[in-house]
């Protein structure tokens, strides 16, 4: 019998926060059979793409589905009034 | 509408800057000055604490036509390199907080600004405590006297406006949406207890990406998630009256 997917989803999550490249907290690592989804959301698309690197070289048996979101945060919204 | 007489406080943290994004957040600071009074930033503004890294944030806001004000988070100690980071944001002119204070004169208002990195240990009844081992009585300890310096600064700092920025969240109702298994990484209720024994008018935090962008403590006080992904925009813009209006 082959490894808990849950270890090597925690494994894949522990790699996107230590690995210098990505130092990324917060992803989403869900596997379900052989595929690994990566969710959540980055600033860069080149961050985007280094924790898809950072997962794959961690499971490389997994086929990888990266579903993390780039964030566009360029208009700077309406005000809050705290009375 | 903001009025002549609101203080408007400009805020966002988690913006991890890395060298793809050199020059991008500068952009969508143009125009700052008219919208806001200050701008406070909540931490996490590298991504793995590098001095390059560092050197990077301190241009992206080096000589704005408002203040700045900053605290800086886990990310930004990762490589143990927080004072030297802090210094190159002091020379690019702005004003970072470790467990301190400092007055912001905006528009003819003293704005007290108290604050500092923060740290977590889990929120009333669910929380560690000093007890056991070394590193667990360690934890609670290091959260515990960072409470009790913003407490004294609060006590400490003469302004018209007293607002905290930290980031690790002092309640649980901004973290809503991240993993309740991780909450006591992601701050400590002794903050917000320090800060309801002092007094402020709103506290301003970080660090939880998932979380909810408005809270509150248990005394009262308006508590404001500003993580870039929280708010979803440049910077949020909290307004506050001025005395009595």
């Amino acid at each position: 019998m082959g490894e808990a997917p849950q270890y090597v989803a925690a494994r894949v999550q522990q790699a996107l926060a230590e690995d210098a490249r990505t130092n990324e907290l917060g992803i989403r690592v869900d596997i379900r059979g052989d595929q690994l989804f990566l969710r959540g959301q980055v600033s860069e698309p080149g961050q985007r793409d280094r924790l898809g690197e950072v997962a794959h070289e961690t499971a490389p048996a997994l086929h990888l589905h990266n579903e993390i979101r780039i964030l566009d945060a360029s208009a700077p919204g309406e005000d809050e009034h705290l009375d | 509408m903001s009025t002549l007489t609101d203080l408007r406080i400009a805020a966002v943290g988690d913006i991890h800057l890395g060298e793809d994004a050199r020059g991008h957040y500068r952009k969508r600071l143009e125009g700052i000055e008219e919208r806001a009074d200050v701008l406070m930033l909540a931490g996490d503004l590298t991504r793995h604490g590098t001095l390059a890294e560092g050197r990077l944030v301190a241009d992206e806001f080096r000589d704005l036509p408002l203040p700045v004000v900053a605290v800086l988070g886990n990310h930004d100690y990762h490589s143990d390199l927080q004072h030297e980071i802090a210094g190159e944001l002091r020379d690019a002119g702005v004003t970072v907080l470790d467990d301190d204070w400092a007055v912001v004169e905006c528009g003819g208002t003293k704005l007290g600004v108290v604050g500092g990195k923060g740290f977590g240990g889990g929120f009333a009844g669910k929380c560690a405590s000093e007890f056991g081992e070394r590193e667990i009585k360690d934890l609670v300890r290091h959260t515990r006297l960072i409470a009790e310096a913003w407490q004294v600064a609060l006590k400490e700092v003469q302004a018209d406006h007293r607002v905290v920025l930290s980031h690790y969240s002092p309640v649980k109702e901004t973290l809503e949406g991240e993993p309740l298994e991780i909450y006591p990484f992601l701050g400590s209720y002794l903050l917000a207890e320090a800060v309801d024994t002092a007094g402020a008018d709103l506290i301003l935090h970080g660090h939880a990406h998932k979380g909810s962008e408005k809270g509150m403590t248990p005394g009262g006080i308006r508590v404001r998630n500003v993580a870039l992904p929280v708010i979803g925009r440049a910077y949020a813009v909290y307004c506050l009256a001025m005395n009595g209006e």
